[in-house]
């Protein structure tokens, strides 16, 4: 049990990174460029920022379900951000890069919620 | 089975009614969770409602936070929102496929001499007779002067009003309904009969309590007949309403001012046939102006060709510096307020361990935990939320009325207002709500 636990350096950088970036993104939720696009959108928008969030606590806490959430943020995101014809390569490229250090260590990590 | 592992008993009616004591997962899988969502949410709220009445002060504060961000966002945005609506009515009212050929431009280039503007003439009648003669995108034209004068009804005088010397095809180039009366008949324009339109709020000045429509007024000593009541128009916030001004045709003003006078403001409008646009009017208009005042092919223009966009253009970059100081503003009193509800979650939850720990050993799941922990703090933060809608609603209410802008809450502010405080609900409700479904039951009973 105390080896699931253990969380790798790694992990414990890319959530405070992710801390930061959720900081900064926050405010974009009512920001007016973004309250611009549609009556919906702060609201989705909002929704991907408070999933992103929940996911990096997951990971810090070297739960599955954190990695599973931040995969499937992702998988969101890219497709709002397709149909807005906003898409960022530099954000897909953080998210890749995320992805890629959290699944060699998924199989430490704890099944449960 | 899976559903039936992680779930506790099923709430639902239907399934004590059969007697079963647990839920027929096939049969209720979908009321199961329903009724199962609708116990958590009961329980939260009245947690939520009973941390709110124990601890009144340190509630109200801690929500002070979410209320004044709210508060602040939406204040802003509602207002921007009004102004922008206001705006927009005002620019259709002028015409938003119209140029107008005039002295001054309406945005002055920084890099061009002052003085290069003041040497510039001043657009004449006969211009317009000759743009439409020869513009191709153009529908109509009109040209118009306008003026302050004392306008008088027997023992009844108004002064500085504003008097709008027009010619004909007026009614064509802008958008204003005549309410009571009629418009100038194209006789009366061309022979210049004494003849006058005027506003509702001027009419309701001058003839309290009676139409106006036929009754003889004095426009600076000068007498015409009133022939139409303009429709009200409200306040405009680029001024210029058309409630306070008088209308006259341009050929009866002739013998009170004199059309060519700079102080008079003269200028044409041109508004483009369907299908033409502003661009393409504008590019055929230079080169008629430029023809009609013979400018050498080097030489600067001495016109402006002006379009509402430029004013719309103008009051987005005000709104969006506006817009963003609010943001500014409202973010930084969320983010303490966020912090203000994450603090009074971590105290609930700190006082309520003992109860976690008995709800826990008695087969309480982690997300049952989870979720009352969770709804608890998202249904505090909706509190300070609509605290900060009700608060702009109850300022409408009391000072709507005394300010010359129909100010008003959109659906989508209000939704929006909402959508921030379900999301600082969640987000800072989250790691204590974690943190409490995480405890280890014995642990939990045993803390004091």
């Amino acid at each position: 049990m105390e080896a699931i636990k253990k969380r790798p350096a790694l992990l414990s950088f890319i959530c405070i990174l992710g801390y930061i970036w959720i900081v900064f993104s926050f405010p974009g939720v009512f920001s007016p460029s973004v309250k611009k696009l549609g009556d919906w959108y702060p609201a989705l928008f909002g929704l991907l920022v408070a999933a992103s969030f929940i996911s990096f606590i997951g990971v810090w806490h070297m739960k599955r379900w954190g990695v599973e959430l931040y995969v499937l943020t992702f998988f969101t995101k890219q497709i709002v951000f397709y149909l807005l014809d906003d898409m960022s390569f530099m954000g897909i490229f953080f998210s890749v890069v995320f992805i890629s250090c959290f699944v060699p260590f998924y199989r430490r990590m704890d099944p449960n919620l | 089975m899976f559903i039936r592992l992680l779930t506790p008993p099923c709430p639902s009616p239907i399934c004590f009614a059969a007697g079963e004591g647990n839920c027929l997962i096939q049969t209720h899988f979908a009321l199961h969770l329903f009724m199962l969502f609708l116990t958590l949410l009961k329980e939260s709220v009245f947690f939520a409602i009973n941390a709110l009445v124990t601890n009144k002060l340190r509630t109200f504060l801690s929500l002070l936070g979410i209320t004044i961000g709210i508060f602040s966002i939406i204040i802003v945005f509602t207002v921007i929102d009004s102004l922008e609506r206001n705006i927009h009515k005002t620019v259709a009212s002028l015409g938003d496929n119209v140029i107008f050929v005039e002295k001054w431009p309406w945005n002055f280039d920084p890099e061009q001499p002052w003085w290069t503007y003041l040497q510039r003439p001043v657009v004449d009648y006969t211009e317009l007779e000759e743009v439409l003669r020869k513009s191709d995108g153009a529908e109509s034209g009109a040209f118009a002067i306008r003026g302050n004068r004392t306008v008088q009804y027997k023992s009844s005088s108004i002064e500085n009003v504003n008097i709008l010397c027009v010619s004909h095809n007026f009614d064509r180039v802008k958008t204003f309904d005549v309410a009571d009366g009629r418009y100038f008949t194209e006789i009366e324009s061309a022979a210049g009969r004494p003849v006058a339109i005027i506003g509702d709020a001027l009419a309701e000045a001058l003839f309290p309590g009676f139409s106006p429509v036929g009754q003889t007024i004095k426009i600076g000593g000068a007498k015409a007949v009133v022939v139409g009541v303009l429709k009200k128009e409200g306040e405009s916030i680029l001024g210029g309403t058309m409630d306070t001004q008088v209308m006259v045709p341009v050929n009866y003003a002739r013998s009170l001012v004199d059309i060519r006078n700079d102080d008079v403001d003269p200028r044409i409008y041109v508004r483009a046939k369907p299908g033409v646009t502003n661009d393409d009017l504008i590019d055929e208009l230079q080169g008629i102006m430029r023809s009609i005042r013979k400018l050498k092919p080097l030489e600067e223009d001495n016109f402006a060709l002006n379009q509402t966009s430029l004013l719309s253009t103008q009051f987005d970059s005000l709104f969006g510096i506006v817009g963003t100081v609010g943001w500014v503003i409202g973010g930084l009193s969320i983010l303490v307020g966020g912090f203000g509800i994450a603090n009074i979650m971590f105290v609930s939850v700190k006082e309520r361990t003992n109860l976690i720990g008995i709800q826990k050993s008695l087969g309480a799941k982690n997300y049952f935990i989870l979720f009352q922990f969770l709804s608890e703090s998202v249904f505090l933060s909706l509190i300070g939320g609509l605290f900060g809608l009700l608060l702009i609603y109850i300022l409408i209410a009391l000072f709507g009325s005394s300010i010359p802008l129909e100010v008003t809450m959109t659906k989508s502010n209000v939704i929006l207002g909402l959508t921030i405080s379900i999301l600082v609900g969640v987000i800072s409700g989250f790691v204590p709500a974690y943190g409490a479904s995480q405890l280890d039951p014995v642990e939990a009973i045993r803390a004091t």
